[in-house]
């Protein structure tokens, strides 16, 4: 029982500091900052975990949101399996993409991830736009009925809908981190060539890898599509593509949390600050510039070895209490 | 194949590009041998156990191991048959902690008995929660070994162990390869001339990519015999 606490604890802790985001901020900019976390966490994962850097992730977050607005502005009203359809677009064409993918390194991997993002934007935009309606998006936010427990139609609804969302991907990427799995991605991008020693297939590591962490994103997707009730190209414009590795790198890459510190800290710039200082990204560019020089940890990468030391240093001083109250 | 061996070499040729650095190589080993490649630098022991272990592809020739053709697998399914192979560049997986580095072992091969590890090397018991990557040279090479020992290999390609480790430490592996050739057939690449005449059955002495001389009798490889080809 306690073993589960503390494998709960770090993720509860964050949820609730998440949470409390709502009761001081507005409603969409919390709701934005957990769908921009899951977002981010696929990319944060292939980064951190398997070494692979994607300017290609508005590319599965465009197949997961059209996927579920394909469902609701041509065949039902449903939410719920909008969603199930946006998942389902992202894994089938991860599961497509993937195994050429993934045979690929570094700037190729990049790059290869960059081409898919502007052939889905031109093909959402040019190509399909007789379903797509092209630059003018689609509309469907009349069209979703309402839904039995949780109504996802209605915002307030959606953002607790979303926050266990959250929650439940948190819950998995830890298990994964935790995982032996875990532990091959991570093994796979310090040397893959040990690993094959072992007996392992590097390609399956990085297939499953990719297919997690962008199916994740096309959840993402779907979220947005759900919430706003309205899809265009433009998530997949080329000038969004280095968004994810951004927040990443901003809240720190491989870490747990970094993608929501990286989330809050990028979103709030955005929405919060961008109304009272102009050229906010020039701030968000200063910022990287400074986290690159100091360490590239990042923000939560910097802060959680301070907090962890903090707490450690409470522990000691806990257990010293106890054995002294014991001694006396 | 076969007079009993597990690990079969014959006739192999490899190249890197156009330049050809193996000629007509034969080795054999049976259960429970310890053989030892020795020459000098550039002489192709690598190159051979890298061939052997599916790293490099051979021109030509032949490797067969347990009955079966190891020509064009993937160096992971060699992995997977129980030939594992052990590179002398001491490179763990320096992110994970010594335990994460022991469970990549053991999912591979679905052998979750830690005891033969901790009983070759006690020193990996205190270093269980240590990332791999703050660990000495002696300690890597411990651990190294003992993650190539879980899923009981049938035969371990090991290069150049006891390069740059301290004495103590070569003594203490001296030690455990003896051990392990009781129930693992061991391929060791080496210029340690001592360690080489303690532990091996069989040497092969390899020169300019040919392997040289075979020297199976137990008084001549006690003698050193070998000295003249490092």
């Amino acid at each position: 029982m306690m073993n589960v606490f503390r494998w709960w604890r770090g993720i509860l802790l964050a949820f609730f500091l998440l949470g409390l985001i709502r009761v001081f901020s507005p409603l969409p900019f919390a709701i934005e900052i957990l769908i921009f976390s899951i977002y981010v966490i696929g990319c944060n994962f292939l980064l951190g975990r398997v070494g692979f850097i994607s300017f290609g992730q508005p590319a599965y977050l465009a197949v997961g949101a059209y996927s579920t607005a394909f469902y609701l502005f041509y065949f039902g009203t449903n939410p719920y399996i909008g969603l199930l359809f946006g998942i389902l677009g992202g894994l089938v064409v991860t599961v497509l993409v993937g195994p050429f993918f993934v045979r690929l390194r570094s700037d190729y991997f990049a790059l290869v991830n960059l081409a898919l993002a502007v052939i889905v934007f031109y093909l959402m935009e040019k190509v399909l736009a007789g379903i797509t309606h092209g630059d003018n998006g689609l509309w469907f936010l009349t069209r979703m009925t309402s839904t039995p427990v949780l109504d996802i139609s209605k915002p307030s609804e959606f953002f607790i809908f979303a926050f266990l969302v959250a929650l439940a991907v948190w819950a998995f990427y830890k298990y994964l981190d935790d995982s032996v799995y875990g532990a091959c991605c991570l093994a796979t991008k310090i040397n893959e060539d040990k690993l094959k020693f072992l007996g392992y297939d590097n390609f399956s590591i990085r297939l499953l890898a990719f297919v997690i962490a962008n199916t994740t994103t096309a959840l993402a997707g779907s979220l947005y599509a759900v919430y706003f009730g309205f899809v265009s190209p433009e998530m997949s414009s080329h000038s969004r593509c280095a968004d994810p590795v951004v927040v990443t790198i901003l809240g720190g890459v491989g870490t747990l949390y970094g993608p929501i510190v990286g989330s809050i800290v990028y979103t709030g710039m955005k929405d919060l600050i961008s109304g009272v200082v102009g050229n906010w990204e020039l701030l968000i560019g200063f910022l990287l510039v400074f986290i690159m020089l100091a360490g590239e940890k990042g923000i939560w990468g910097t802060l959680e070895p301070l907090l962890k030391k903090a707490f450690s240093r409470k522990g000691v001083l806990a257990n010293l209490q106890d054995s002294g109250e014991k001694g006396r | 194949m076969n007079n009993g061996e597990i690990l079969a070499v014959r006739g192999l040729n490899a190249s890197y590009g156009e330049a050809k650095v193996l000629f007509d190589c034969d080795l054999d080993i049976q259960p429970g041998q310890v053989v030892t490649c020795v020459g000098r630098n550039g002489a192709g022991k690598t190159t051979l156990l890298k061939n052997i272990a599916g790293i490099l592809k051979p021109t030509s020739g032949s490797i067969t191991f347990n009955d079966r053709n190891l020509i064009g697998m993937m160096s992971y399914n060699i992995a997977k048959m129980g030939l594992k192979y052990i590179p002398q560049d001491k490179k763990v997986f320096s992110d994970l902690t010594v335990r994460e580095n022991l469970e990549l072992g053991s999912y591979a091969t679905k052998d979750y008995n830690w005891d033969q590890v901790t009983d070759y090397f006690p020193r990996l018991k205190q270093l269980m929660d240590r990332k791999a990557g703050y660990l000495s040279g002696g300690e890597r090479q411990m651990l190294m070994i003992g993650r190539a020992l879980l899923g009981a290999p049938k035969v371990l390609l090991i290069d150049e162990p006891t390069e740059g480790l301290a004495p103590g430490i070569v003594e203490h592996l001296k030690n455990v390869f003896k051990e392990l050739s009781k129930k693992t057939a061991l391929v060791i690449v080496e210029q340690n001339l001592p360690l080489v005449c303690a532990i091996s059955d069989k040497i092969y002495a390899m020169k300019e990519g040919r392997i040289v001389a075979e020297i199976k009798d137990g008084e001549s490889i006690k003698a050193g015999i070998c000295e003249q080809y490092l």
